[in-house]
């Protein structure tokens, strides 16, 4: 059986005044049925724009090229915007970082959250309103037949962020993406949004991409992870196995970088990443992070530095061996 | 013995907001009575979930706003004695957002410079040499002086506003989620520079964070506030080892560490943050607190002092 979604050889480039600015560099993986997969990266790596190209919602101007691109067996690189709008909302939904500004100040939760059935199906006003209390009550929000009545700013953020959550499943979408979903809210919001989106993609079996910067957010709540640096996958596999044997340098040092209670040491210095991220403007040869990389060699500037796979979905782009990775400190 | 850099006394702001059209104000009350001292070294971090009155203690001890009640003392001496040029040449901020704290006209040498020409310190030669000499110590490559904060990194403008508060040598240095809007990476470098800054400056900060993970790597000493209330406070081993408070208790549970195979925390908080307008009575804690019985919505708990360490609760776990 195919995957829910396959991606292939995926490109994102924006036209600048200053140079073509490649936002998203031969990204592949897939995502199952059911499955969490985490994109993670600092800022600028390129995984929101890897979600709106599924959701083809880039901004104007922007150039998306793949290989492939698949979802539930449709071809996406080549549907017209007339298929694509009657996809998303309906089978693929999307849950922004603030909630504040992607719901409307202007319409009631109500009329938000009925709009997305009644745009799609055809449904009665009553039916879609059933359908919104049932979902704002799994969500986890009560007296909700009263909520639909409120406007956003009469709610806190995080009941805002499980309205967001409500609305995105309306439609019963096979494939929810979740883009920075608890980065706005407060850590004791965030362990509730995201046991709730954990509990509602088990129950309505969909399959998830989470963009977060989080690794804690990772290690909880992924099956699977792709590393992006430079608009490139730089090491993919399961939770665990990254976790437990991170092998791209980059990886390595992220994990190095936070500070854990109990764990890193008080007062001892927390490793860093030297530098900066280079600019995505223009061409890149070699290895994007060997200016940063405590164990870069003549070699890592040359080009085709693939992935380079172990196994089935584990995967890592640098010229070291496993052993090598593994056995220096970044 | 020397007073603590900073004392407040009961410290208590209240709000007048808005009811609605017509409907005249409602007193808010946003800090209800704190009481702290941050000896000369330290590091307090002031941590609670948005709303608690942590941002409202940092503007009064600024002096942006003013007190409704109580008293802050800065070395013995209150605020309400010292004009704002005073204050702001012993007591100076580090804000949340580089992007924003920034003005954007301005070149970095003269926005590092800034507080020495509000308060005439010095001729303008002498500033520029303070301003080198305060980029070097912070890591800023003195080029970057013409340059303007659109040409900086996040982590590079967060430098500059370290340097800006620095400048001054101030008693107190005030982290408002210093590293909130950093990437990890950088977020570990300012970390790692503000904790080398405290050594050889023997500076004093006030850290408030959302983020236990870093108030325990950075803090020696940890406060806990809900609603406008400190509901406990201790040296910050004791109490991420042993939190008393249930609050704390479910604060700390919530850090996701990158830890697999460990599942979502259970925090038993329920959804809602109480309404400060028209805050619980008794306990303020008691509609979320899973240890909450009749005697917690009537009474409210008196803070009890043991050992250095300070709860508010009627139930708090064994010391």
């Amino acid at each position: 059986m195919s995957p829910l979604l396959e991606v292939r050889g995926l490109n994102v480039d924006l036209p600048l005044a200053a140079g073509v600015l490649h936002a998203v560099r031969e990204v592949s993986f897939s995502l199952e049925k059911g499955e969490t997969l985490s994109l993670v990266g600092e800022s600028g790596c390129g995984k929101s724009m890897t979600a709106l190209a599924m959701m083809d919602l880039l901004p104007p101007g922007a150039v998306r090229r793949a290989e492939r691109l698949t979802f539930e067996d449709r071809d996406l690189a080549k549907a017209a915007e007339s298929k694509m709008a009657a996809l998303r909302g309906a089978r693929m939904a999307m849950i922004f970082q603030e909630p504040m500004t992607s719901l409307d100040p202007c319409y009631t939760i109500g009329n938000q959250l009925e709009e997305a059935l009644l745009v799609h199906r055809r449904v009665s006003r009553r039916e879609a309103r059933n359908r919104a209390v049932f979902l704002l009550e799994k969500v986890g929000i009560t007296a909700a037949s009263s909520r639909l009545k409120q406007y956003p700013h009469q709610l806190s953020g995080g009941l805002r962020q499980r309205v967001m959550i409500a609305m995105g499943l309306m439609c019963g979408p096979a494939m929810i993406i979740a883009d920075e979903p608890t980065t706005a809210l407060d850590v004791t919001i965030q362990a509730q949004i995201l046991a709730l989106l954990a509990s509602v993609q088990k129950e309505f079996e969909m399959g998830m991409i989470l963009i977060t910067h989080d690794l804690g957010v990772v290690a909880r709540v992924a099956d699977r992870l792709a590393v992006m640096y430079c608009g490139m996958v730089v090491e993919t596999g399961t939770v665990k196995e990254v976790f437990e044997r991170p092998l791209h340098p980059y990886t390595r040092g992220l994990m190095d970088c936070i500070p854990v209670p109990g764990k890193s040491l008080k007062g001892r210095k927390l490793g860093s990443i030297p530098g900066m991220v280079p600019t995505p403007i223009g061409e890149l040869t070699g290895c994007p992070f060997r200016n940063r990389c405590s164990r870069a060699r003549g070699e890592c500037a040359g080009s085709g530095i693939g992935l380079k796979e172990l196994s089935p979905g584990r995967a890592y782009r640098c010229l070291l061996s496993p052993q090598d990775c593994l056995a220096g400190r970044v | 013995m020397e007073p603590p850099v900073l004392q407040t006394v009961d410290l208590t702001k209240v709000y007048q907001v808005s009811a609605g059209a017509f409907k005249g104000k409602l007193p808010l009350q946003a800090v209800g009575g704190v009481s702290l001292a941050v000896p000369r070294g330290s590091v307090l971090g002031l941590v609670g979930e948005s709303g608690c009155g942590k941002t409202t203690v940092a503007k009064m001890v600024l002096g942006l706003e003013e007190p409704s009640g109580g008293d802050i003392l800065l070395s013995g001496q209150s605020l309400k004695k010292l004009s704002s040029k005073e204050i702001a040449g012993r007591v100076q901020p580090v804000f949340q957002d580089p992007y924003s704290s920034l003005n954007p006209r301005k070149s970095i040498g003269s926005i590092i410079s800034l507080p020495l020409r509000a308060l005439g310190l010095g001729r303008r030669a002498e500033q520029e040499e303070k301003v080198q000499e305060i980029m070097e110590v912070v890591g800023l490559p003195p080029r970057l002086r013409h340059n303007y904060p659109n040409q900086l990194s996040g982590g590079q403008r967060q430098r500059v506003a370290v340097a800006r508060a620095l400048i001054m040598r101030p008693e107190l240095v005030l982290c408002d989620e210093p590293t909130s809007a950093l990437d990890v990476s950088v977020q570990a470098q300012i970390l790692n520079l503000l904790m080398d800054l405290r050594q050889e400056l023997n500076l004093t900060y006030v850290l408030i964070s959302h983020d236990l993970a870093v108030v325990e790597h950075m803090a020696t000493r940890v406060a806990v506030m809900y609603l406008g209330r400190i509901v406990e406070e201790a040296e910050t081993e004791a109490l991420f080892r042993n939190p008393r408070h249930p609050y704390t208790q479910a604060l700390l549970s919530s850090v996701l560490t990158p830890e697999p195979g460990l599942s979502l925390p259970e925090t038993h908080l329920g959804v809602a943050y109480p309404n400060p307008i028209d805050p619980p009575s008794g306990c303020t804690f008691h509609p979320r607190c899973p240890k909450a019985d009749d005697r917690c919505s009537r009474e409210r708990p008196r803070p009890a002092l043991a050992d250095g360490s300070l709860v508010e609760c009627h139930h708090p776990a064994p010391g």
